[in-house]
């Protein structure tokens, strides 16, 4: 099978995720991972835990604590909405960002967590693309305010190709071409791992009814229920 | 000495043609790891965003940015007549003229005008626009482009477009009266034609504009660096991906650097698919980053989605034929949408010899295009959709058939003309393959319209057509580059990874050739390296693929001469006995005395052909080979030949009562010639029935006739097909003629074959009335006189 192959030349991933926040180079958790698995195990392992840095968003002075950071704020920007801090349980993680209140928490997981996964596409949310997963059900990330999500528990898919579980269904996407330009395909691919936490095995039916709300523009819809179909008897304990 | 026909004389294929080798860069898509323009948050990074224009047509009088230089976290604003950015041009390309890159001037609602806001977020960029005072001169629009080119409708742009002429060739185009230029194209005598005719019927095909098909916000991400080797004042980049010609090297240009002071590592690009247009998002964040001396980040704003467009046409068919079906006289008026500045020339000049009537034995042709200008908006390049519109003979065919009572294939069949143009009386064997396997798959019995019921009492009718496969990339040399390095074959290749997996179509071709498996050739994805592979199961992989099989082949002779000069005078250790052989007695090496035609590559080892069980391991050649191809597939740039053809058939229930339209199936029987990557030619007829799905059936661009903006720009407004929209191609067909004219004989088949008209052909069967695309359950209970 060709999803044993692991030739690809990494430089370019390896030099990309050096530039992102939270981003970084492949390490020993992945060792027995496709090289892709275990930078999506990293970018999980890398999500900072607290908030180190407490930059202005107005003006991009730095202060050494939140409380700093307030009284700047009171001083320096009094009409304006002050900056909040926000405890998330992400991929089983407990962390800390600090946003803006009106963040949504797909911006949130993008520019505080570096987690790129759940995309931008549509931003009002019409097209699935930044799908995640909180407190087990499918829910949009772009249409919801990251302040909401404390005390939820929230999988992106990076934490869902981070579990060696949940490889048959990546590798059946990518056997499948699940995917063309695969800007929307995490979206897709979150939609499905929702559907098999709840119905381990679905129907052609099921997986229509269950991604019905991601839009793909390189009309790849059929390729998915095959995916998920052949995926789903070989997920390890079952979905 | 390389295989230098056109399409090789390889019988067998082990990797060619394999269905389900994954992508290479699949794992990185579906992780969530792979990152878009988007998808790049750099430290210290700033924001930008243009102004957008609250009205269709209008001139900024004067400005006043008093407030919105108040703005906390305001870093920059520059203004259209900033004197940096009025000399910082932006290039010409696909139908437009260098242009200044913002003016005073918006040319459609949402259009860039004016400002660039520069800010520490997109939330302050907002309000830094927000707070420019703005005294606006509403100018007159027109969104309607019937009415625009009335003769006193308001001029919009006198100055656009006049004298337009085809690219292409063609003849120079009259000069523009109004907001029309025209464009004219006739062979034969017409009139004689249709004199000719024992019947002459009229149609009209009108075209809806539809939203282009990108998924990601366009946008890049810039800042300047100095390098120990590239010197001062380099371009980091990501987000202007295409190949490196479209993208960051036309960056380079842009700001006058060599392509190698530019650099991007990013490999995802997103669906583009025919659009080759790089965005204002993308080009202006070096510009800006040097402004303001800290990495500038500019996405495209997403609250709109769709930022270009498939141009909306109105078409005027009249077509002579005789009692057989043959075709006497085609007369074509179009009225098509000229756009905003800067409009794609595709479908809005010169295209006869590209559309479908070249493909017919009829020589009397006249194609009148009125092209008006207009403020809907822009489109790209052809998009998703065949620019010239092959359906004005797809909806000829099945009004011929309806007429004389005969199934619309054998009307196509009559009419084609043979392969080698319209002189050629003979069958294109393509076309009968096509058929044959068609009508098989969809037990192909044709009615007269309204003829027949199904069990449910709603109506059915079917639909069918043709297209030829277009050659995109030839008549263009590319150069190809493989490796032999540490036992290892190399393919260093640009990608991006643009969704048709063009990269692995190359990759197995040349697996194929150096008679090794796909999984090892290693791909060394490089911005920087000279090879790019256009397209993927369609076009472009006929020519890139038949460039890089010639260089497979001469790496292999050169991998042959090592391996014999090797084995006449081993190396320390000798075979098989590197560093760890010393003192040893080595086994004989069989390929010692050989000569080069005396070896082959099975299964990555190098055999004698004699004997194939002798041979050494392709691991074993020490040697490293660097094999370059430069050319281009001998072949004719379209549309010279007419050898390969492609067909989709439709089957569709009409409900009388409420006039909601099924697609009971939509099949293909496509002849790309050879198939190299079977997935990816499946997918590509996905998005085939995607695309003309959703158009003929959900979308439609509308616009407020007052103040020509446009109602329904986003995916809430404006309804993409999703999962539960589509039927499914099921069963395609991949018939090989290996008639086409790139590597193998294959000739791909193309995103082109995505229509606008087929099911309302196959509803046209059904009720026996035309309606327009998108055909809405209104529409179809108007044409059935029952709303």
């Amino acid at each position: 099978m060709a999803d044993e192959k692991n030739n690809i030349n990494r430089r370019s991933f390896l030099k990309n995720a050096g530039v992102i926040i939270g981003g970084g180079a492949i390490g020993a958790a992945g060792m027995t991972m496709r090289p892709e698995m275990a930078q999506a195990a990293n970018a999980v392992k890398s999500v900072p835990k607290t908030v180190t840095q407490f930059r202005c968003p107005l003006c991009s002075k730095n202060f050494n604590s939140f409380a700093e950071l307030k009284t700047h704020f009171k001083g320096d920007h009094p009409d304006q909405v002050m900056p909040t801090t926000t405890k998330l349980n992400i991929n089983g993680e407990d962390c800390e960002v600090l946003i803006e209140p009106h963040w949504t928490l797909q911006r949130a997981l993008q520019f505080k967590l570096g987690l790129t996964g759940a995309k931008q596409m549509c931003n009002r949310g019409a097209c699935g693309s930044c799908t995640v997963i909180m407190d087990g059900r499918a829910i949009l990330s772009c249409t919801t305010l990251a302040v909401e999500c404390e005390g939820k528990s929230i999988q992106t898919v990076e934490g869902i190709a981070a579990d060696p579980k949940w490889r048959p269904l990546i590798d059946s996407y990518c056997k499948w071409d699940a995917m063309q330009c695969g800007y929307c395909t995490p979206g897709f691919l979150v939609s499905a791992k929702a559907l098999l936490d709840k119905k381990a095995n679905p129907t052609e039916d099921d997986c229509k009814q269950a991604l019905a709300g991601n839009i793909c523009s390189c009309g790849t819809y059929h390729r998915h229920p095959t995916a998920i179909m052949e995926a789903a008897p070989t997920i390890k304990g079952g979905a | 000495m390389a295989d230098l026909t056109v399409n090789g004389d390889r019988k067998e294929f082990r990797v060619v043609g394999k269905p389900n080798l994954p992508g290479e860069l699949s794992w990185a898509v579906a992780t969530g790891v792979a990152k878009f323009g988007a998808d790049y948050v750099i430290p210290d990074m700033v924001e930008a965003k243009f102004m957008r224009s609250p009205y269709a047509h209008a001139k900024i009088k004067s400005y006043n940015l008093k407030k919105a230089l108040a703005v906390p976290g305001v870093v920059d604003i520059v203004t259209y007549d900033d004197p940096e950015i009025k000399k910082f041009m932006r290039p010409g390309g696909l139908g437009g003229k260098p242009s200044p890159f913002i003016t005073d001037t918006a040319h459609e609602e949402n259009g860039i005008v004016g400002f660039i806001a520069v800010a520490e977020n997109e939330d302050i960029c907002e309000e830094v626009l927000r707070q420019i005072e703005v005294e606006w001169e509403e100018l007159p629009n027109i969104t309607d482009i019937k009415k625009g080119k009335e003769a006193g409708a308001p001029v919009i742009r006198p100055e656009d477009r006049a004298g337009v002429s085809s690219p292409f060739g063609g003849p120079p185009a009259p000069p523009k009266k109004g907001n029309v230029a025209i464009s004219n194209q006739n062979q034969g005598d017409v009139e004689q034609g249709f004199k000719e005719a024992d019947y002459v019927i009229e149609y009209d095909l009108n075209m809806p504009a539809y939203a282009s098909a990108s998924p990601n916000p366009h946008g890049s991400v810039a800042w300047w660096f100095d390098d120990p080797y590239l010197g001062r004042d380099n371009i980091h980049i990501e987000g202007a991906v295409w190949h490196a010609s479209g993208g960051k090297n036309a960056i380079a240009q842009l700001y006058g650097l060599t392509p190698e002071k530019t650099v991007q590592e990013g490999l995802f690009q997103g669906g583009k698919y025919c659009d080759w247009t790089i965005r204002e998002s993308q080009q202006i964040t070096p510009f800006l980053s040097k402004r303001v001396g800290r990495p500038v980040r500019c996405i495209n704003e997403r609250k709109d989605t769709f930022d270009y467009m498939v141009s909306q046409r109105f078409m005027h068919l009249k077509v002579g034929f005789k009692k057989n079906g043959l075709i006497t006289a085609f007369d074509d008026y179009s009225i098509a949408d000229g756009g905003t500045p800067g409009n794609s020339f595709f479908g809005t000049s010169g295209d006869q010899g590209y559309g479908p009537y070249i493909g017919t034995k009829c020589k009397n042709i006249r194609q009148n295009m009125d092209i008006v200008d207009s403020n809907r908006g822009l489109m790209a390049f052809s998009s998703q959709f065949c620019p010239f519109n092959w359906d004005a003979i797809t909806m000829a065919y099945h009004a011929i058939a309806e007429k004389l009572g005969k199934d619309p294939i054998d009307i196509a069949r009559i009419n084609l003309h043979g392969p080698d143009g319209q002189d050629d009386n003979r069958p294109v064997p393509s076309f009968d393959a096509c058929i044959e396997a068609g009508k098989k798959l969809m037990n192909w019995k044709w009615h007269k319209n309204g003829a027949k019921r199904l069990k449910d009492g709603r109506l059915h009718g079917a639909g069918f057509r043709y297209q030829m496969c277009p050659r995109h990339s030839m008549g263009t040399d590319f150069h190809a580059v493989l490796e032999f390095r540490d036992g290892v074959v190399r393919l260093p290749i640009q990608g991006p990874h643009a969704g048709v997996f063009s990269v692995e179509g190359v990759a197995m071709i040349a697996a194929e050739e150096l008679g090794i498996n796909f999984e090892d050739i290693k791909i060394d994805y490089d911005p920087n390296a000279i090879f790019v592979s256009i397209s993927g199961g369609a076009d472009g992989l006929v020519n890139t693929g038949w460039v890089l099989k010639q260089c497979a082949h001469k790496l292999r002779a050169q991998i042959f001469e090592a391996a014999i000069a090797e084995a006449d005078k081993p190396a320390f250790g000798g075979f098989g006995g590197g560093f760890g052989g010393f003192g040893r007695k080595m086994p004989p090496n069989p390929l010692k005395g050989k000569k080069p035609e005396d070896l082959d590559i099975i299964e990555g080892k190098i055999v004698l052909k004699s004997d194939t069980s002798k041979g050494v391991p392709l691991k074993s050649v020490r040697a490293n080979l660097y094999a370059t191809f430069s050319g281009c597939a001998p072949s004719p740039l379209w549309p010279a030949k007419y050898d390969l053809i492609n067909t989709l058939y439709c089957e569709v229930a009409v409900d009388e009562e409420t006039g909601e339209v099924e697609v009971l199936r939509y099949e293909a029987a496509v002849d790309s010639g050879k198939v190299i990557r079977r997935t990816s030619l499946e997918s590509q007829l996905d998005q085939v029935a995607y695309n003309s799905q959703g158009c003929q059936l959900l979308e439609d661009y509308f616009y407020d006739p007052k103040t020509g903006v446009k109602l329904n720009h986003n995916y809430i407004e404006y309804k993409k097909a999703g999962m539960l929209d589509v039927t499914d191609v099921k069963e395609p067909e991949l018939i090989e003629t290996r008639a086409g004219n790139g590597v193998y004989g294959a000739n791909g088949i193309s995103h082109s074959m995505a229509n606008t008209h087929l099911i309302v052909c196959a509803i046209y069967n059904a009720i026996g009335k035309w309606v327009d695309p998108p055909a809405t359950p209104d529409k179809i209970l108007q044409a059935l006189g029952k709303a």
